[in-house]
């Protein structure tokens, strides 16, 4: 048995689902096969993608890191609000993503130096972000600039529209996600920060014992999820324009849900970026298909809960047989 | 290296008081001394794991003060600790290579890291895979990663913490094949351990530690086993075997297991025990001894075969099942499976019988803390109070809170795996005693051990499995080292050809 | 020993604060004792201590900004402080209760609400009756207490149905008699909500009025379906599973996707703006094709409005809200009689726009 088999089946599973879910709702659904509701697909997996994947970084370590959601809204209202007052767009879009590392190496010595539980560290980072916010727009939402505006090419870093293009333009979002996903993965399993983050949340006190340098790394891994969410409030606003401060509590739940049904276990060690992504995807087609196939609200939200726990027991069932 | 005047004091206890150590290269230096008597905290000092009050270390003529374990292993001086500290997630050779990987470019090379671990492996004639995930190793084998690990780096002084507790006999020699010659390379060798018979195989000085305080060096070769014995306890301690079998003619059997199978290991087992009996499993390391117990204790899945307890067969398939039927299991990884570390030693006392200790929906915490403290004297349990969390007593010591677990239930059939693991002279022949006077008392015991010597001394009867068969059963009488060495490597081939 | 004199010290810091804050509020009650008789005795007004305590639904909506903006400019008229507060959002009914319970606690004159749950703050509005504080109620007001004075609020209903007439023009020649089956998309918010349940049932029914009972069936959610069997008008209405923009996108996709699809409607704000944002792909909306009327204003929704992409929307009349929210209550605290006010609703179009009685309403 070699190393990738600590997640492999779990991925082979989840890809399955994937692939049976959107044949499913093509089937099904009326008019769900097309190429703009594929688009519409990509469009709403993108800020819940980025969180997720920073967050996978956190998770790893046995760690956990509730700000993501708030981090995102505040990050791109800062940004939003900074344009507004006159800064071009590519320093408010660095702006935001700084803010974002920022609360990602407050999160990372809250837990590394300071010993606090990542839950409850992130918890705080949480309130802050989402009161922050508030103040810094004075409560008023922030609307990124539409197209033909000036500041709004940002948005054809995630979709690219043109003339003779459907209108539901290319998403070049996608491409940027799968592009980072790759970069991500690389690092998580290629190189040595990656690699001692696998060994903290495998064994912390024995990773420490081996000489590895604990409060750096662990640091390290809050900050890229702080990176990561704001990159995600770019690219909520990019889809959506407005922000509204007081927003994004919930975000963080679905991406954290994403990351675990990609088999990643919340108790550390084993850390896959494309199992996040598949488990994003996941449920993205479920969000936008359910819909589809005439179900009222209330049950989307049912299937969806009963999909992640089915996930989860899936790989409880998968480690067990193993032993 | 030396050591010179080296004080340690925790919250309130003071655990080192002016100890001092000495090490020459081409040399093996055993450290001795009963549980509790500072020598993993000497060790853990030395390797920057742990900061001194007091005292001066010397390295090569130099004056040293490591602040990490990084810095004193890029100094050369390693340890091997007693407990494992395995990334259980990662692959063997990632392990191993932890904080130095292998790089090509920026990214781990870790098809490099592979061929080097599968080169150190077959310099120590070890059989791991390195690509295999360390979680799905046996102990044992871990433990021969950890040392593989150690000297895998360019070491000046190994510091060895009980290393062969898990290894089978043909992996001690292979160890001590290596350690010599680690020893001819000119590397200076810390030996920390309890067995005897060791300490005069391999090692060249002895140094004695008691109640952490320095109490003396010896010569190996010309000190006799009772000289360092009684420097470590103070007194004579006796170690020969039972010459027969203390158990009535006609006692009756309590446990009576037919054709036990149970996951990989465990084939085809059928034995009984007698009431107050001590039954020795001997046998070598992945024999099925561990797995056997395991699934008499519920905690594995018994496929087939039965079981039954004083005459009535009954379903064993989980722990509270055994329990209730009266059974007792001390396993062999005590910190995993045996201490719940942070609560206390009265509450890890009374943690299989708490019903006893209930005052209405309330816990009685006063009774809990008289019946720990009844087994913590009983035992001799070394610990300030009951208050105690129980990850801060030494290894023995937390053993000792196992047993009066145990106690507390009054469990009658006890099955003690390797209950003497990383336990002192001393200690060990306390928990003879109480063990033989437990079998007065009526109560059973089924002791697996690993320990020829403890076998033979302690056993009325000695069942010697080899991959998952009862391969031999022998009175004390009739038993020998040779014979139980001989049943242990029976295997199947050779089963077959009797 | 130390945790002991942290807990101490935290201990006696609590204490100061509540005595601080009682202090204050001892304060006020005296100083407005004087003007707060009047409901029983009919004694007259002082100016300048009149106080009026404003707990609105939210706080961040650029809609709520333009009631304070309504109820301050009433309060500089009258010589009344006016104190605005509200959640941080429409969904933390825990937060409300103690605004109001703050707000009752300062011994105003008189307290505006728009309560997020009335079962909530009946406790709160015993207690005010009781203090002799009179409360209006503004925009969705209190549905279902008796203790409310009056209100000021759109009458969303109405609203509701002139956004159904409005739209009905446009489309007429496309539902009467059609050949084939049309289908007409109503977004909503959510299903719990008064003023969004007021604002789609307005609608649906003047819409299912206007072109025949029997010929137009509803469908897509329980709180408003009546189907219709072989009705050859479809009002489909699409309800996202909970108040995230992404999921109303994902509403507003399927209903854009019908290929029988002529129009569509969105209820508030929320709604509008995320059809114009899931059409961006689609760019099914136009004059020439689906119709598109929202509620409401907001960036996108004007520029939506204005660039002809939504024929027009209907706006509330937020400042007169907040105006004639204050203005009944200080009536109300000097003992007149005050009765419920609509303070109306408009349609705006790419047109009119700019005028005059419109532009006030609209917000970014």
């Amino acid at each position: 048995m070699t190393k990738k088999n600590s997640i492999g089946t779990q991925k082979i599973v989840a890809v399955l689902a994937l692939v049976l879910l959107y044949l499913f709702f093509s089937i099904f659904g009326n008019n769900f096969f097309q190429y703009s509701t594929f688009i519409s697909i990509l469009d709403s997996s993108y800020y819940i993608g980025f969180m997720a994947i920073g967050v996978t970084f956190v998770i790893t370590t046995g760690g956990m890191d509730l700000s993501i959601g708030t981090v995102c809204i505040c990050c791109s209202l800062l940004g939003g609000t900074l344009f507004k007052a006159g800064v071009p767009m590519p320093f408010a879009l660095c702006i935001t993503i700084l803010i974002g590392l920022l609360f990602g190496l407050a999160n990372g010595l809250m837990v590394s130096v300071m010993r606090l539980p990542s839950f409850i560290a992130s918890l705080g980072t949480m309130m802050v972000s989402r009161g922050l916010g508030s103040i810094i727009t004075k409560t008023a939402s922030v609307t990124f600039p539409q197209a033909e505006n000036s500041g709004a090419w940002f948005r054809n870093i995630f979709k690219f529209k043109a003339a003779g293009l459907p209108a539901a333009g290319i998403p070049t979002g996608f491409i940027l996600l799968i592009a980072l996903a790759i970069l991500m993965a690389v690092i998580m399993n290629k190189t040595r920060p990656g690699r001692y983050l696998l060994a903290m949340g495998s064994n912390k006190e024995a990773a420490r014992l081996s000489g590895v340098n604990i409060v750096k790394w662990e640091t390290f891994a809050y900050i890229i999820s702080g990176g990561f969410a704001a990159l995600a409030g770019i690219s909520y606003a990019a889809v959506y324009s407005t922000l509204m401060p007081g927003t994004g509590n919930g975000f963080e739940l679905d991406a954290i849900a994403g990351v675990v049904i990609g088999g990643t276990s919340l108790s550390g060690g084993n850390g896959s970026i494309s199992g996040t992504l598949i488990g994003i995807f996941i449920m993205s087609v479920l969000k936008t298909g359910l819909p589809f196939v005439g179900l009222q609200p209330h049950y989307q939200l049912l299937i969806t809960g009963i999909v992640l726990i089915g996930a989860v027991f899936a790989d409880v069932l998968n480690k067990r047989k193993r032993k | 290296m030396t050591m010179k005047g080296i004080d340690k004091t925790f919250v309130g206890v003071q655990a080192l008081k002016s100890v001092q150590f000495e090490l020459q290269k081409h040399e093996v230096h055993a450290l001795m001394g009963e549980n509790g008597a500072g020598k993993s905290t000497l060790m853990k000092i030395l390797t920057g794991i742990y900061s001194r009050d007091n005292g001066i270390i010397t390295f090569e003529g130099k004056e040293v003060e490591y602040k990490n374990p990084k810095e004193a292993g890029d100094a050369g001086i390693v340890i091997v600790h007693q407990e494992l500290n395995m990334m259980n997630h990662l692959t063997v050779a990632q392990n191993i290579f932890i904080g130095k990987e292998t790089m090509k470019g920026k990214l781990i090379d870790d098809q490099k890291m592979v061929d080097e671990s599968k080169k150190l492996f077959e310099l120590l004639s070890i059989d791991i895979d390195p690509k295999e995930i360390m979680g799905n190793l046996t102990v044992g084998k871990q433990q021969m990663c950890e040392i593989a690990k150690a000297i895998s780096t360019d070491a000046k002084v190994i510091v060895f913490d009980e290393p062969t507790a898990a290894l089978t006999d043909a992996e001690i020699h292979e160890l001590f094949k290596i350690i010599n010659d680690l020893r001819d390379n000119g590397l200076g060798i810390i030996y920390i351990s309890h067995r005897m018979d060791e300490i005069n195989r391999i090692t060249d000085r002895v140094t004695v530690m008691r109640d952490g305080e320095y109490v003396g060096t010896l010569d190996t070769k010309s000190s006799t086993k009772d000289s360092i014995i009684n420097m470590m306890v103070g007194r004579a301690v006796y170690e020969d075997p039972k010459q027969q079998s203390s158990v009535p003619d006609g006692a009756p059997v309590v446990l009576k297991v037919e054709h036990l199978k149970a996951g990989r290991l465990v084939k085809d087992l059928s034995f009984e025990l007698r009431k107050g009996e001590i039954l020795g499993f001997s046998g070598l390391m992945g024999a099925g001894r561990t797995e056997t117990a395991r699934a008499l204790f519920g905690a594995d899945k018994i496929d087939s075969g039965d079981i039954y307890i004083k005459g009535e067969k009954v379903e064993i398939q989980s722990p509270k099942d055994a329990i209730s039927h009266g059974i007792g299991y001390l396993s062999e990884d005590r910190k995993r499976f045996g201490i719940i570390g942070d609560k206390t030693v009265a509450e890890n006392t009374t943690m299989a019988s708490l019903e006893n200790f209930m005052n209405g929906c309330f816990i009685n915490k006063r009774k809990e803390k008289e019946v720990a403290q009844k087994y913590v004297d009983a035992l001799k349990t070394k610990t300030p109070t009951v208050n105690q969390a129980v990850e801060n007593l030494s290894g023995g010591n937390q053993q000792k809170v196992v047993i009066g677990k145990w106690l507390t239930r009054d469990s009658e059939i006890l099955i003690f795996d390797e209950p003497t693991r990383g336990i002192d002279v001393g200690a060990k022949s306390e928990i003879y005693t109480l063990m033989n006077q437990l079998v007065k008392e009526g109560k059973s015991i089924i002791m697996i051990s690993s320990e020829l010597t403890e076998i033979l001394r302690m056993s009325d009867r000695i069942i010697v499995m080899c991959e998952g068969r009862k391969t031999g059963e022998l009175s004390i009488e009739e038993a020998s080292q040779e014979s139980i060495m001989a049943a242990a490597t029976l295997r199947e081939e050779n089963q077959e050809e009797r | 020993m130390k945790k002991k004199i942290l807990s101490v010290v935290l201990s006696m810091a609590m204490i100061a604060a509540i005595a601080a804050g009682c202090g204050r509020a001892e304060g006020t009650t005296t100083e407005s004792g004087d003007s707060k008789a009047p409901t029983s005795e009919g004694a007259a007004v002082k100016t300048g201590d009149l106080s009026i305590e404003i707990v609105a639904k939210g706080f961040q909506h650029d809609f709520w900004k333009a009631v304070k903006l309504g109820a301050e400019k009433a309060g500089t008229e009258l010589g009344a402080t006016v104190n605005f507060v509200g959640p941080k959002d429409e969904s933390a009914v825990a937060e409300q209760v103690e605004q109001i319970n703050n707000a009752i606690n300062k011994r105003p004159t008189a307290i505006c609400l728009a309560a997020l749950d009335t079962e909530a703050v009946l406790g709160a509005l015993s207690e005010a009756a009781q203090a002799n504080i009179p409360i209006i109620g503004f925009d969705s007001g209190v549905p279902g207490a008796d203790s409310i004075v009056a209100n000021a609020s759109t009458n969303n209903y109405a609203a509701g149905q002139l956004a159904a007439d409005k739209m009905y023009e446009i489309i007429k020649d496309k539902v009467t008699d059609s050949a084939e089956p049309v289908r007409i998309g109503v977004v909503s918010q959510d299903a719990t909500s008064q003023s969004i349940g007021e604002r789609t049932g307005g609608f649906v029914d003047r819409m299912v009025e206007l072109i025949g009972a029997d010929k137009a069936s509803v469908e897509g959610h329980d709180k408003y379906n009546k189907t219709i069997k072989d009705a050859k008008v479809i009002i489909e209405i699409g309800i996202p599973a909970t108040v995230e923009d992404a999921a109303c996108v994902t509403v507003a996709n399927t209903l854009l996707n019908k290929s029988d699809l002529i129009a569509i409607y969105g209820s508030n704000e929320f709604a509008a703006k995320n059809i114009v944002t899931a059409n961006e792909s689609l760019q099914k909306l136009g004059s020439d094709k689906v119709i598109g009327v929202g509620f409401d204003s907001g960036s996108i929704q004007l520029q939506a409005v204005k660039d002809g992409i939504l024929a027009g929307s209907i706006t509330q009349d937020p400042v007169q809200i907040g105006y004639q929210a204050v203005t009944m209550a200080v009536k109300a605290a000097s003992g007149e009689n005050v009765k419920d006010v609509d303070t109306g609703c408009l349609w705006y179009t790419a047109d009119n726009m700019q005028d005059e009685a419109i532009a006030p309403c609209l917000y970014e």
